[in-house]
C-alpha cells in the first residue's frame, strides 16, 4: 500500500518486463528440473568393464533397505518389553533384529506389514538382503551423549536390554522411552553415520573405491557407483521421490497412499524402491509444511551425483568430477544434518510444552499420567535425535557438549530426580536435578543452539517463535517522534 | 537506490500504516472531531470552522516548517542509528529466559472457558503499561537537566500541528526507540511466559485495538491549535487535547504538568495533573521571547548538544556535591 504512490509510474513499465522475465525464469527452472531431478533413482546401465554377466542395471542398495526394515522392526519390538518374562524373549528377539544377517529368509518384516490397504512385495528381511545387519554398521566411537563410555553399538545393545525388561518399553521411574531412543539413535548411529561418515566421506576420495574397478571382485557395479547407491539407500527415499510431493512421500511412509507408492503399478509396494523410510520421512514431514525442501534437495543431489558417476562410463573419475561429487556430498550431508537438527529443535519445543503441562498437572493434581506419557515420548525422540546428530562426520564437539549438558542423560522427572550415570551393574544412578523452570530454560537454549549452528528453516514448535511474531506485529519505530 | 526506497517507504509508512499516529485515517478523524467541536460546541459557522482548522498561519508558520524538515531529516538519521540499538527481540529473549530461573512469577493454568479473555486482557495491559513508560520517560525528559536540554527541541515549537510530534532531536528519538523496545520486550516476554504462549493482540487494521481507538478519537489534536477540553472528571482519566496544549504552554504554572499521553491518571497519581480551563489563554514555546534561531534546523540539532556540554562543564567545575545533585541530576525547576 505504502509503496504504490511513489513506485506507481515505474511499476507499469517494470511489471511488463518483470512478467516476461519471470515467465522466462519459470520455464527455465522447469526445464532444469526436468533435466536434473525430474526422474527416478535408477535404473542406470552397467559401466563396470570387467563384468561379463547379463545384468542391465548397476543400481544396488538391497543391504541398506534391509537395514531400514531392520530398524523399523526393531522400533516395533522395543515396545514389547516385559519385566516378568524369565526367558528374556523380547530382548532376544530385538537382538536378532540388531545382529542377524537373514540369509535363510526367516526374519519377518515387522513394519510395514502386508495389508489390503498397503500390500507389500517383501515379507522377510532376507528378501532384500541376506547379508546385512545393523550392529556391524553402527558407530564405533565412544558416545559421550550416553552414560557409561560405550561405543555406538553398545549403547543400542544396552537400550535393548533395558527395553526388554521394561513394560511396554517405557521406564516411567527413570524416564526412558526405549522405542523412541532406540529408533532415533539407530537412525543416526547406523543410517546417517554410514552414509555421511563412510560412503560419502572416505569412499568418495580418489584412492578409495575407484570408479575404474569393481566395488568387489566380480561385482557388476564400480566402486564409486555402489558407494553412492549405498549412501542413497541409507537416506531412505523412494526411487521415484522426485515425482511425488512432500505430502505424498510422507503418506507413503505412513502407509496411507498406495497409489503414490506403487510407481510400477504392479499393485504392491516394493520395499526396495517404492517406500519412504526414516530420515527421508522426517525430511518430508518438514517439507510438507512448505518452508523447506530437504527431501528433494537431497534426493536430487543423489540423482545428479549418480548420473555423473554413470557418465564416467567405468573410467576413473577426474579431479573435476571428484570435485563436483564433493559438491553433491556437501548438499546431501549438510541438508541431512539440518533435517536431524530440525528434529532436535522440534522435540526440544515439544518437551518445553510438555513440561508446562506437567507444571499445571502438579498444581492442579490431575492429568499427570497423560502429560508424563507425552513428555517421556518426546524426550526420547529429542535425546535420540540429539545422539543421532553426533554420529555424523562433522564433530561439532563444543555444540554437542553444550547440548548434552543441557539435556542430561535422562529427563528431569516431576520429583526433580534425573539420571546422571550408570553403575558397574548397568543400573542408572540418579541425582537431584534443577527446577522444572531451569530445565525448560535448557530446552529454550537447545532450540537457540540449533538455530545458531544449523541452517534451520522449518523450526517446528519454536518455543519463542510466537513472541517474535508478536514483536513483529507491534513493529519498531523508524521515526524520531514525541508522544 | 535501495536505501532511497527504504527512506520513501518509511515516510509513506507514517501516513499509510494504521499503527502510526499520523495515519491519514486518524488525521481525517481529527479533522472531523475538530470540525464538530467548532460547529456544534463552539457554534462557529462551517466556513469559519474549516478556515480555523486549516489555518495557514499555523501550518505554514516557521515553526511548522521546521517540524516538517526535522521529520524528513530525522528519518535518515534514525535509519543509520536504529540497527545499532538493542532490539526488542533480544530484550524479550533475555527476559523470557530470566523468568525461567525465578519462582516468583509462574505460568498460569488457564481454564479453557476463559481463553478468549486473554487477548483482550493482554492487549489492554500492553497499552496501559506502554502508556505508563511513556509517562515516566516524558517526566524524566523534563526533570533531568541533561534530558531537558534534548527535549527542549520539541518544546521550542511556537505552533502545534500533528507533525510537531516529529519536532524531536535524534537523541530523543533514540531514547524513545529504546523505551519502546524495553517496554515491548519486557511486557510481551512476561505475558508470553505467564500465559504459556497463548497470547495474541486484538487489532483493528493491524493496530492495537486501544491504540486504534486512542488515535481515532483525536490523538492528533494534542498537537494542534484546536483546544478541545473534556469534563474535569474525564480529564482525570484521559488526557484531553487542551491538557497537552497546556503542557506546551510557556506559563510557569503550566510547567511540568500533564506528562501523560493517553491516560491522565498517571499525572493524577504522581501530582502533575492540570485540569484545563476553557477561558485560559495558552501560548506555546519555551519562553516568552523568541530566540533568533529557534526554527533554524542547524540550531535545533546543535543547541541541545551545546546545552549538554555546558551542563557537564559546570558539573565538573562545581565542587559542592549537594549542588551538583540538585542542579544536574534531578532538578524540579527544569521546566
Amino acid at each position: 500500500m505504502n509503496n504504490i504512490k511513489f513506485k506507481g509510474t515505474t511499476l507499469t513499465k517494470l511489471s511488463f518486463v518483470g512478467a516476461v522475465t519471470f515467465s522466462f525464469m519459470c520455464s527455465s527452472i522447469t526445464s532444469v528440473n526436468a533435466g536434473h531431478h525430474g526422474n527416478v533413482y535408477g535404473p542406470y546401465p552397467i559401466t563396470e568393464k570387467s563384468y561379463k554377466g547379463t545384468k542391465k542395471n548397476s543400481v544396488s542398495y538391497g543391504g541398506q533397505m534391509a537395514r531400514q526394515l531392520l530398524h523399523n522392526s526393531l522400533k516395533k519390538l522395543a515396545s514389547t518389553g516385559s519385566p516378568s518374562d524369565p526367558t528374556l524373549a523380547p530382548e532376544k528377539k530385538m537382538l536378532a533384529y540388531l545382529n542377524t544377517k537373514d540369509k535363510s529368509k526367516s526374519l519377518p518384516i515387522m513394519d510395514p506389514k502386508n495389508s489390503s490397504k498397503f500390500p507389500v512385495k517383501q515379507k522377510m528381511i532376507g528378501e532384500l538382503s541376506g547379508g546385512a545387519n545393523l550392529s556391524g554398521k553402527a558407530d564405533k566411537r565412544i558416545q559421550t551423549s550416553w552414560p557409561g563410555n560405550m561405543s555406538g553399538v553398545d549403547v543400542i545393545k544396552f537400550m535393548i536390554k533395558k527395553a526388554g525388561k521394561t513394560k511396554g518399553g517405557v521406564d516411567t521411574r527413570n524416564g526412558m522411552n526405549y522405542p523412541q531412543l532406540i529408533s532415533k539413535y539407530t537412525m543416526g548411529a547406523v543410517l546417517y553415520h554410514q552414509a555421511c561418515d563412510n560412503y560419502l566421506d572416505e569412499k568418495m576420495t580418489a584412492s578409495s573405491k575407484p570408479n575404474n574397478k569393481p566395488y568387489k571382485k566380480g561385482a557388476y557395479y564400480t566402486g564409486k557407483e555402489h558407494s553412492w547407491d549405498e549412501a542413497f539407500g541409507y537416506w531412505g527415499a523412494a526411487a521415484h521421490t522426485m515425482k511425488l510431493s512432500a505430502a505424498q512421500s510422507y503418506d507413503v511412509a505412513k502407509k496411507k497412499d498406495l497409489k503414490a507408492a506403487d510407481y510400477n503399478k504392479d499393485g504392491v509396494v516394493d520395499l526396495q524402491t517404492e517406500m519412504t523410510y526414516a530420515h527421508a520421512y522426517y525430511a518430508s514431514s518438514y517439507d510438507k509444511k512448505g518452508k523447506t525442501n530437504y527431501l528433494k534437495t537431497v534426493t536430487g543431489a543423489f540423482i545428479d551425483g549418480r548420473k555423473l558417476i554413470t557418465a564416467a562410463d567405468g573410467n576413473k573419475l577426474s579431479e573435476a568430477e571428484l570435485n563436483k561429487i564433493q559438491d553433491y556430498v556437501q548438499i546431501i550431508c549438510s541438508n541431512w544434518e539440518d533435517v536431524i537438527a530440525e528434529s532436535v529443535f522440534k522435540y526440544a519445543g515439544s518437551v518445553y510444552k510438555d513440561l508446562s503441562k506437567i507444571e499445571k498437572a502438579l498444581a492442579s493434581g490431575s492429568g499427570m499420567d497423560k502429560a508424563m506419557s507425552k513428555y517421556l515420548k518426546h524426550w526420547g525422540e529429542l535425546k535420540g535425535f540429539a545422539m543421532a546428530l553426533q554420529a555424523g562426520p562433522d564433530n561439532k564437539s563444543d555444540t554437542f557438549n553444550r547440548m548434552n549438558r543441557m539435556m542430561g542423560f535422562g529427563p528431569l522427572m516431576p520429583n526433580l530426580s534425573q539420571v546422571v550415570g550408570i553403575d558397574s551393574s548397568g543400573n542408572y544412578i540418579k541425582d537431584q536435578g534443577s527446577s522444572i523452570g531451569y530445565y525448560k530454560l535448557h530446552m529454550l537454549k537447545i532450540q537457540n543452539l540449533m538455530a545458531d549452528k544449523y541452517a534451520l528453516k522449518a523450526k517446528i514448535n519454536d518455543a519463542t517463535g510466537g513472541m517474535a511474531a508478536l514483536l513483529e506485529e507491534v513493529g519498531t519505530k523508524k521515526s524520531a517522534e514525541n508522544d | 537506490m535501495e536505501i532511497f526506497y527504504q527512506y520513501l517507504e518509511t515516510i509513506s509508512e507514517n501516513f499509510f500504516d494504521p499503527k502510526k499516529r499520523v495515519f491519514l485515517g486518524y488525521l481525517f478523524s481529527a479533522f472531523l472531531i475538530s470540525f464538530m467541536w467548532l460547529t456544534f460546541v463552539k457554534k462557529e459557522k462551517i466556513k469559519q470552522a474549516v478556515y480555523k482548522i486549516f489555518d495557514k498561519k499555523i501550518f505554514m508558520s516557521k515553526s511548522a516548517k521546521a517540524d516538517y524538515i526535522l521529520f524528513l531529516l530525522n528519518i535518515i538519521i534514525l535509519m543509520f542509528l536504529s540497527p545499532l540499538l538493542i532490539s526488542q527481540l533480544a530484550i524479550a529473549h533475555f527476559v523470557f529466559e530470566y523468568l525461567h530461573s525465578q519462582t516468583f512469577l509462574t505460568p498460569l493454568g488457564i481454564d479453557i472457558n476463559y481463553m478468549w479473555m486473554i487477548p483482550i486482557f493482554f492487549t489492554f495491559c500492553y497499552f496501559v503499561l506502554d502508556d505508563f513508560t511513556k509517562y515516566v520517560t516524558h517526566a524524566l525528559m523534563h526533570k533531568v537537566p541533561l534530558l531537558w536540554e534534548i527535549h527542549k527541541t520539541h518544546h521550542s515549537a511556537r505552533t502545534l500541528t500533528p507533525l510537531t510530534i516529529f519536532r524531536t532531536h535524534p537523541i530523543e528519538g533514540v531514547i524513545f526507540v529504546v523505551r519502546s523496545a524495553l517496554t515491548q520486550g519486557i511486557v510481551i516476554a512476561t505475558f508470553y511466559y505467564v500465559y504459556g504462549g497463548n497470547i495474541t493482540f486484538v487489532t483493528i487494521l493491524g493496530a492495537n485495538l486501544f491504540s486504534f481507538w486512542f488515535h481515532l478519537f483525536g490523538s492528533n489534536l494534542r498537537h494542534s491549535h484546536i483546544r478541545i477540553n473534556y469534563w474535569s472528571w474525564l480529564e482525570k482519566i484521559f488526557i484531553s487535547p487542551a491538557q497537552h496544549q497546556i503542557h506546551h504552554s510557556i506559563k510557569k504554572e503550566h510547567h511540568n504538568k500533564n506528562f501523560g499521553v493517553a491516560f491522565a491518571f498517571w499525572d493524577y497519581m504522581f501530582g502533575s495533573l492540570y485540569i484545563s480551563k476553557s477561558d485560559e489563554d495558552v501560548k506555546f514555546g519555551i519562553s516568552e521571547t523568541e530566540h533568533k534561531y529557534e526554527n533554524n534546523i542547524i540550531y535545533l540539532y546543535l543547541s541541545p548538544l551545546i546545552g549538554i556540554y555546558k551542563l557537564i562543564a559546570n558539573y565538573v567545575s562545581s565542587k559542592n556535591l549537594k549542588v551538583k545533585k540538585q542542579k544536574f541530576i534531578f532538578n524540579k525547576q527544569t521546566r
